[in-house]
This record gives structure tokens, sequence and C-alpha cells, in this order.
């Protein structure tokens, strides 16, 4: 994994907003998967068992959605902008958020409660499918948000300076 | 990565799984059951065809995830042969299954919503047969992807030819081009295209970067940045289909596209390779089929004006044919020499065939520098690094009909080629060309104590290394090529090989463009192309996704600062080319 997320660079391009990116595509992927857990009864069970009502829990499970993408966007970095393999890194992250999120603290937080039945099998099923559509969906959300090369390029960082402040650093370094 | 191969992969990993799997529960095995267990989550109480059906389908697209999780993040980290690799990995989904899944498909299978979780149902114990039964599972998962997933890059030499451009789409905008007779800056699209593995695997970078899909989108993304250049290898193993046979409306639209819209293509006609039918670099008949394919080319071209005949010929060489790398894969002197008088005689032939059509083409002749030191004052050690010294411009050497030393006319005698050198000599070489030298941080090489030759890094540079060029052959100059491995030092090296460049030509050398190689990172670039892994090299303006990289910022800066400078507006060397 380390050899091919450092070919396409943990760091995001000088050009890409990941942490915006993230946010606004987590909020559109909660649509398909929201949908699931509706269709499994797996919202008005974690509602019940958090002691919320259907709307507050999501109003709480929204935002986190949102952080949750914008964490994706900025720790894949450029690859998660790969048009081909995006879906595959979103789903291995949709599978990390419930297998450390939903299994975990959806317990802590209700006091030892957990889903079971087709209810249990709804919140895996729809945080996988958020993070296939997140996946997926990064790229093309990201595609307007990004800046220009033409302003970027004008910045002083990309000018001759770059190359020696790179030199003053190896120089500190050594 | 190939998605396909990988999908294959990973259905054909899970039926095996299950295969074994109902063989073992027929023969009255106990064991767990991962297809039933899925099945059954859509259909609790359907008939057996039903959830067995489900289930299979269901462990099918698991398998496909995993397969290509392991071919994007783990194939070829491991230096094992593929089916022990896949082994490996396999532990991986056996851990998750165990900790996660087991317990949780228990949880799934509960007929209430909710339960109070204890630690019977956090971790519920599982017999020895179950657990066996999911560690034997995913090991023979894992040993069939393993298998069947290898050389995602790349395709067997002997098939016919995929279509490789896609169709043009859409609009592109109006055409810029810089005056004529301005500076080149110029970058490239990577086009190596050599065999490996005995001839019998065909290693495509067009193919590999994504190019023969997003060629349009490239091109626009070398005039944003604004190169005025590009540097273009046409693949010949698909366009020479035989002897006089060619396939151009495979780049038709490309070519159009070209000249329509620039940047103007420095046409590289051999890059690494020939196509399948003529063998590779110890034939002797590539010379006439490559100098008609040119002349071809040429004339049905006509608006192209700058050439690489033949790219590198010292490097397709000494790969070809002295490490035993690529093409024929040989490791003898013999077979070095062939293929340099081979690669020299293809690139006159193709000069002359050019001309013949256009008469004012610039031949843009790309070279790696080099450079050797020798590590310590052994007369043996000495001598090593002064011949391999001499043995960079043997190629240069031929196509400029340039006097070779004693020593390596020596060489060329004890190889029989001293009457062809002869020939070379009394050339007539066209007076429209450009040396062109490429620079990377291994080009200079000290020469240890056993002989062998170790990349130095940068050590005196490209300025005194292509000086060495300019004193041999006087003839105008280009840096054809470079580029950084390492993507967070590629803006220093960048402007360093510029002031490199700014140098040179302050200090009278006519030099007449400046090249980032490439435009888009490379695949098994910084492996030499020499195994089908299919590992991103960061070196491009862009990445693969064709996000800018820091360095492809940098270029535009560095050439929206000088390209409208008096000096670079107008270039002096170019202009007298070009007239």
């Amino acid at each position: 994994m380390a050899g091919f997320l450092s070919a396409h660079g943990y760091d995001p391009g000088p050009t890409q907003r990941p942490l915006l990116a993230g946010a606004l595509t987590g909020l559109i992927a909660s649509v398909p998967a929201i949908a699931l857990l509706w269709a499994f009864n797996s919202l008005q069970v974690e509602a019940r068992i958090l002691d919320l009502s259907v709307a507050e829990t999501l109003a709480v499970g929204w935002p986190i959605m949102a952080v949750a993408g914008a964490l994706y966007s900025r720790l894949f970095g450029r690859a998660a902008n790969d048009r081909s393999g995006g879906w595959l890194s979103g789903m291995a992250f949709g599978f990390i958020l419930w297998a450390g999120g939903a299994v975990l603290v959806l317990p802590a937080a209700s006091g030892g409660m957990a889903l079971a039945g087709p209810a249990a099998l709804g919140v895996f099923l729809s945080l996988v499918l958020w993070g296939a559509a997140l996946g997926i969906l990064l790229p093309i959300v990201h595609r307007p948000l990004k800046l220009s090369i033409e302003s970027e390029s004008r910045h002083a960082r990309s000018g001759p300076l770059a190359g020696l402040r790179k030199s003053a650093a190896s120089a500190r370094n050594s | 990565m190939s998605l396909r191969k990988a999908a294959v992969a990973g259905v054909a990993g899970a039926l095996a799984w299950d295969a074994i799997l109902r063989t073992a529960i027929a023969l009255g095995v106990p064991t767990f059951d991962i297809v039933r267990a899925l099945g059954t989550l859509a259909f609790p109480h359907g008939p057996t065809l039903a959830w067995w059906a489900a289930g299979t389908a269901a462990h099918a697209l698991v398998g496909v995830c995993w397969a290509v999780f392991y071919a994007y993040f783990f194939w070829a980290r491991l230096d094992l042969r593929p089916p022990l690799q896949g082994l490996v990995f396999s532990a991986l989904p056996a851990v998750l299954a165990l900790l996660v899944m087991s317990p949780q498909f228990r949880l799934m299978h509960l007929s209430t919503d909710s339960v109070r979780l204890t630690w019977d149902l956090m971790l519920p114990p599982l017999s020895p047969a179950e657990i066996g039964g999911l560690v034997l599972g995913h090991a023979i998962f894992g040993l069939v992807v393993g298998a069947i997933y290898t050389r995602p890059v790349g395709s067997r030499a002997d098939r016919p030819p995929i279509r490789a451009f896609c169709t043009r789409s859409g609009t592109t905008g109006g055409k810029r081009r810089p005056p004529d007779g301005a500076f080149i800056f110029a970058t490239g699209i990577e086009c190596s295209y050599p065999t490996i593995d005995g001839g019998t695997w065909r290693r495509d970078e067009m193919e590999a970067t994504g190019h023969y899909q997003r060629w349009q989108g490239d091109f626009e993304l070398a005039r944003e940045i604004g190169a005025t250049h590009l540097r273009f290898g046409p693949p010949l193993h698909l366009l020479l289909r035989g002897p006089r046979v060619y396939d151009w409306q495979l780049i038709d639209e490309v070519m159009a596209e070209l000249e329509a819209h620039g940047p103007e293509p420095i046409i590289d006609l051999c890059h690494f390779g020939v196509p399948t039918w003529l063998g590779d670099f110890q034939n002797p008949e590539i010379a006439d089929a490559l100098g008609e394919y040119a002349g071809a080319f040429a004339q049905r071209y006509r608006w192209v004006r700058f050439y690489t005949p033949v790219n590198e010929m010292y490097v397709c060489a000494r790969m070809s044919a002295l490490d035993g790398t690529w093409n024929e894969q040989r490791r003898d002197e013999g077979a070095f020499v062939a293929a340099v008088f081979n690669l020299a005689s293809a690139s006159v032939k193709m000069t002359d065939a050019i001309l013949e059509a256009r008469p004012d083409a610039i031949f843009v002749n790309s070279e790696s520098s080099e450079f050797y030191q020798a590590c310590c004052p052994d007369p043996a050690i000495e001598g090593r690094a002064r011949f391999e010294n001499e043995r960079r411009f043997l190629p240069l050497d031929l196509i400029y009909g340039h006097e070779v030393s004693e020593e390596m006319a020596q060489y060329l005698r004890d190889h029989g080629f001293e009457d062809r050198y002869r020939q070379f000599l009394a050339r007539d070489v066209p007076q429209r060309s450009v040396l062109g030298v490429d620079y990377y941080e291994w080009n200079e090489r000290l020469v240890d104590p056993a002989g062998r030759s170790l990349a130095l890094g940068e050590l005196f540079g490209w300025y005194v290394i292509a000086s060495h060029y300019w004193q041999r052959y006087r003839r105008p100059m280009m840096h054809t090529e470079t580029n950084r491995v390492d993507a967070s030092d590629a803006q220093r090296w960048l402007w360093r090989q510029w002031h490199n460049v700014q140098l040179l030509r302050n200090s009278g050398v006519p030099l007449v463009g400046f090249t980032w190689y490439s435009l888009t990172d490379q695949v098994d670039w910084a492996r030499g192309l020499s195994r089908a892994i299919g590992n991103v090299d960061p070196v491009g303006l862009f990445d693969l996704n064709r996000d800018a990289r820091a360095v492809g910022l940098s270029y535009k800066h560095l050439i929206d600062m000088h390209r409208d400078q008096p000096e670079y507006r107008l270039c002096p060397a170019l202009a007298g080319l070009l007239r």
C-alpha cells in the first residue's frame, strides 16, 4: 500500500482542495447510504438505541460523514482522485469506518447496545456503499473545486526559490 | 493495475475456495461455510439453490474487491513468486474474517434488531474446524489470486495489436503556437515499447500511462503549461504491421490534432523497440524497414518539421545487448556492437528518407549523456572508465561521421565492424541536426574496484557532461530529457537543470531547447521497464490522474518567466536551422 500511495504521493497535488472536496462528497455520498439504512430499518433502530429521533440521528450523523469524507480525501491524497480505483479506496475506507466506528463506537455510545439482524446488515452495506460512492464521486466533485494551474504557477513557491529552499533544508539536515 | 485481470483472479479465487469447501462438506468434514453464511443473509429460510446462488455471487464479489485491493496495494511488494505473494496477502482477509466478519455474521443472523453486547457475542468461540476452514479457504483464495494476477501491464508480443488511440471527442481551443524560431520549451509523452521476457511480452508506456485514452487531454495539458514542443513517439510496433504495411489510421486524428492545435511535435520514430515481425536490434534488416517507414511517415505528415529518428541509441543497444534487459536480451560485446551499428544504420536511412519528403526537416538526435569516473588510481579501473567514456560516443560518432579513438577502433576491429565504420565516416551529415543530450541523476557513474559502474548522482552536472558532447561534435544542442524520481525534489532539480542550460548557452553554445520528460508520471520507468510490475514513478509534470505536480507548476512558471524575453523569443541557433 505504501508503495502505491507513495507513487501517487501522500500529499495532495498543489491545485487540489482535499478537505472541501472530501467534506462535500461525504455529504453527497450519504444520500444513497441513508436510503439503504432506511430500507433495512437500520436508521430507526440506531435512533432507538441512541435514544434520539430519526431526524436527530441524521442531524448528528450527516456532519460526521462530512468530516469522514474530508479525512478520507486528505489521507488518500492523490489516490483519492484516481478515477478508476477511487471506488476501491473509498470502499476500504467505508469498511474501516464500519469496523472501527459502527461496530465499536455505536455500542460505546449506547451503553453496550448493538444492532443485530437485518438492521446490522444494513449498517454494514450502507457504509460500504457510502465508501464506494465517496470514492467514485470525489474526483468528479473535486474537479471544479481545483485551483487553476495558471494562478498557482505564478506563486513564488513555484519559482526559482523552490529549489533554494530544498537545498537549504538538505544542507541543514546534513 | 489491470482491473480486468484482478476481477478474473478474484472470481477464480472465490470459486476455487467454494469448490474445495463443497467437496469437504460433501465428505463430512466440519468447516465454516462462508457461502452459506453470506447466502442466508439474503434468503434465511430459502431453498438451498437460492442461498447457494446468492452466497456464491456475494462471495465472488467480495473476492473481486480483495483481489483489486491486492492488485493495487500488495502485488509485487514482496520478492516472492506470485502465488506465494497471494498466500501471504490472504492473511489479511483471514484475520478480518476471524475477528470482525465472523462475529458480525452471527449478529446479522439473529432474529432480533438489537442486542446488548457480551464478550460471547463480540468474540464468539469458533471451533478448530471452523478456524481451519476459514484459514484454508483464504489460503486457497490467495494462492489462486496470486497465480492469476501477474504482469498487470503490457501484453503478449505476438497478439494482434489492440486498437490503441481512442477516437477524438469534443473540440479543442484555438491554435497556440510560439513565433517561429523561439526557444523550445518541451515536454514529452513517454512512449517506450521494448519487449521483455525473451521477446514474449511487450511493454507499451503509452498504454500503461493511459495516454491512448487521454491523448487529447494530454495535449491540452501540455499547451496549458506553455510547452511549445512535444516529444511524441507514434507507436512503431502498432503502425508498422509488416514490410511496407502501415496503419496510419491509428494516428491520423492524433496527428491532425497536433497539427491544428500544437504543441509542435518532435516525432520520435523508434523508441527502444521494433515490431515483433522484425525481431530485435540484432536484425540488420531493421535499417531498411525503418528507413521505408520513416519515408512513408514523412510523406503522409508533410507538415512535421522535427524528427528524432532513433531515440537514445546508446541506451537502447546497452539495455538490449549488453545488460540483457530488453528485446534480444543479450549480454555480450559483439551483440552490443551489432545493435549499435544496426541502430545507427537505421537512423541514417530514416534521416535520408525523411529528407527526400521534407528537405528542410530538423533532426533532434537525442542521446543519453554519460560519464564514468574511476574510483581509484588503478590502471585497470582507469582503463575501464576511459573505455566507457569513449564507448558512450559510439552511436553518435557513427551518425555524425566522427572518428573514434584508436582504442575504440580496435574494439570495432575485434568485432568485425571496421569496414562498416569507415562507411559511416564517409557520410554527408545533414546540416539541420541538433544534438539532444538527456540527463538523469544516474548518468554519472563510478567504476568501482570490481569494475562495476555505480550511479554517482549529480557529480559534475549537465553543464560539464554536455560540454564533453559539444566539444566533440560542435552541433546545435538541446537538453532533451530530464526528471527526478523523488517528486519532492523535482522542483529543485528542474531549476538546477535550467540554470545549467542557461550557463551553457551563455558560454556561447548554440542551445535551442529544454525538456522536462515527461508530461505524466511513468510506469516501471525507475526499474528500466525490466519487469511488468505496474509501479507508478512520480516523474511527470502531472500524475496519472492528470493532477498537476509541484514541478508542473514550476515548469509553467519557468516558461512564463522566460518565453517573452528577447533572447528566448528569438533563439538565433534555432532560427538559423529553420532558415
